[in-house]
């Protein structure tokens, strides 16, 4: 053992110095978040519970019924009944879904969205069998006034400019810290 | 006498440690046949969580598989997603543009370091480390909250997409990841402050799971497992794919192969990755993010929109001239609102029709025209607008929803044939295996998962060694059973 480190071996340096990160934290600001009394902001377009979207005029549901949610959805959680020119029952077993956003991105007509709402646990399954009424309330619910156009503005992609070269991209202007 | 040495005979304790262990982390059942505190014999049992992916891969598209692929490794599940639409776009033989090249190069290197801060938080703290856990965790959830400002989910994300990613980034996120950058160097620093020297860490990690290079290799171990006895081997300098070739970055390697050397390279490496990212953000080229593949990747909604905005009340018509009536149509129609006899033309019930376009996808002899604004018009007046030929955005539109509708019901069809498709994940060699019918489903779907190799290898690493040590050697070959058992 050479003199260095027999030195510190006897005045536990090392574990010293750990101690002294582990007390200035101790003054520093807490990172952890209240959960019920205060909440992390949620990102824009975050995969959350199922809404389906209205005509921004008539006001009616945008869904015209032809299943292409229902086709690509990978765990088969949504079901489209029609009935003579209009779509009867649309519904979404929400226990099965696992959320990787495909219904959107497979719908054509931008009729249903995902949306920012993560809070809805319940004891019973009949209220996460989520039905075309319910759908449509949550629209109004979490997809108030403009939020809806933005939301498929940005996530209901793609959109033909993903495929060419836009002017505008976000890139790195330099270090700025 | 006889009597007394059979009831305090010698034998060796059978302890089942697992499946619902806090330190095996997840379900993993080990038997351990104990001399004392010493192993005697390990043998690991998986397949707690089997959910056959495998299988399900072969019953669902290749666009759909995707999401499947989150749930392997659901530690670094963007990793998998590029292991797998790397593997398919192979397949299909595609190229994503450099744009998306560079991002995905991106959002995996980040992936790699809450991977590995997750596994320095556990290891640390199975081996009595608690500090360490907390700390990363912070920073870890820094990272998932980036991953939450691109593609809206913090874990399962689902954000490659075959040909390209789902959604481009945005300015913010940029500028706060560089922020990251920057900072997280120091947060290395701090946790190796905290342990990197520390008696008891050494105490617990030098000179325990120690495995040559040769015997690593014999094992299969791939990634920092193996690089921690010495052998460079890493799939990203190997047969680089995305835009591992066009960044600079160093495989860190160890000379003794313990668990503290793995230890070094896993810390080494996240360091790389930090610079990686970074060299990413400067390079980040303009241009598409999507393949100019319409076979294989989902069509422009907006050029769609002539024929799917909710403003435009179009209606369908069967010209009678051109149908055949071949009865596909009749088929597609989920309100039966197309009738007719076979052989003889087709006729909508406009009062029924949905205008969902089912049947404009299936109809082989474009029988099906579009009226615009034909929508609650007599029979009449639509056969004599059906005859009025069409504006070009319409025609166009029809086009790419024709194939946006084959492209969902039917899938991306592969070439027939078989490949082999490795990436570097953080945890070793991810490879996936196709076998294709030329179908839109493969045929089978093989997954190379390191954890599950990594697992056969404890046996080796801790017969000899003291029951304490065991922990340690679970966290050091850094498994998740999720992808182990698939």
């Amino acid at each position: 053992m050479t003199f260095k480190k027999f030195i510190k071996t006897v005045t536990f340096i090392e574990i010293l110095k750990g101690m002294a990160l582990t007390l200035s934290r101790f003054f520093s600001r807490s990172v952890t978040i209240q959960y019920p009394d205060e909440r992390r902001p949620i990102a824009p377009g975050f995969r959350g519970q199922h809404a389906l979207a209205k005509h921004p005029q008539t006001g009616e549901a945008k869904c015209v019924g032809c299943g292409l949610c229902a086709t690509i959805c990978p765990s088969q959680c949504i079901h489209v009944f029609r009935e003579k020119g209009k779509v009867s029952r649309y519904e979404i077993e929400v226990l099965r879904c696992i959320y990787c956003g495909f219904c959107v991105e497979a719908c054509p007509y931008g009729a249903v969205v995902l949306t920012e709402n993560y809070e809805y646990s319940d004891y019973s399954k009949e209220n996460l069998y989520m039905t075309k009424e319910k759908l449509l309330s949550n629209w109004d619910k979490y997809m108030p006034g403009n939020k809806g156009e933005e939301y498929f503005k940005r996530f209901w992609r793609p959109m033909s400019g993903d495929f060419e070269t836009p002017s505008q991209q976000p890139m790195f202007r330099g270090k700025r810290s | 006498m006889d009597q007394v040495e059979k009831i305090f005979e010698t034998r060796e304790l059978n302890v089942n440690m697992g499946p619902q262990h806090p330190a095996t982390h997840g379900v993993l059942r080990l038997v351990l046949d104990l001399d004392g505190e010493t192993v005697v014999n390990v043998t690991p049992y998986v397949g707690y969580l089997h959910r056959g992916i495998e299988k399900l891969g072969e019953s669902l598209s290749y666009f759909q598989a995707l999401p499947l692929t989150d749930r392997m490794d659901y530690v670094s599940a963007m990793s998998n997603n590029i292991g797998y639409v790397v593997a398919v776009e192979k397949l299909f033989g595609i190229e994503a543009p450099e744009r998306a090249k560079f991002i995905r190069t991106m959002v995996g290197e980040m992936s790699r370091i809450s991977n590995h801060l997750l596994w320095l938080a556990t290891h640390a703290l199975d081996i009595g480390a608690m500090t360490v856990f907390l700390y990363c965790f912070r920073e870890r959830e820094w990272i998932l909250e980036l991953f939450e400002k691109i593609c809206g989910a913090r874990l399962t994300v689902t954000y490659p997409r075959i040909g390209g990613v789902r959604n481009d980034i945005t300015q913010e996120f940029l500028e706060s990841l560089w922020k990251f950058t920057e900072e997280f160097p120091s947060r290395i620093l701090e946790y190796e402050t905290l342990i990197d020297q520390n008696r008891m860490w050494l105490k617990r990690t030098i000179g325990i799971g120690v495995i040559s290079a040769e015997e690593a290799v014999n094992w299969g171990l791939t990634g920092p497992t193996l690089r921690g006895s010495g052998v460079p081997y890493d799939v990203r300098k190997f047969t680089p794919y995305d835009a591992y070739d066009r960044v600079e970055f160093d495989v860190p390697v160890g000379t003794e192969g313990d668990t503290y050397d793995r230890y070094r390279c896993r810390m080494i490496e996240m360091r790389q990755s930090n610079n990686i990212v970074r060299q990413c953000i400067e390079k980040l080229p303009p241009g598409p993010i999507m393949a100019d593949a319409p076979k294989f990747t989902l069509h422009p909604k907006d050029a769609m929109f002539p024929i799917t905005h909710p403003t435009k009340e179009h209606a369908f018509y069967i010209d009678e001239k051109v149908c055949k009536g071949c009865g596909m149509c009749l088929r597609a129609c989920p309100v039966k609102a197309i009738t007719g006899e076979k052989k003889k033309p087709h006729k909508i019930d406009q009062a029924i029709c949905l205008q969902c376009a089912n049947c404009l996808a299936v109809c082989k002899f474009k029988a099906l025209k579009i009226v615009p604004g034909g929508k609650g018009l007599s029979e009449d007046k639509l056969k004599e607008l059906a005859q009025a030929p069409l504006p070009e955005e319409i025609t166009k539109a029809k086009e790419h929803l024709v194939e946006h509708f084959t492209f969902i019901k039917r899938g991306p069809r592969a070439p027939e044939g078989d490949l082999y498709v490795a990436t570097e994940v953080p945890k070793g060699e991810l490879g996936f295996y196709f076998v294709s019918d030329g179908s839109g489903k493969p045929y089978r779907m093989r997954v190379r998962a390191p954890s599950f190799i990594h697992a056969g290898v404890l046996p080796r690493l801790c017969v000899g060694h003291l029951v304490a040590d065991v922990i340690a050697n679970i966290g050091t070959i850094d498994i998740v059973l999720g992808e182990c058992d698939r």
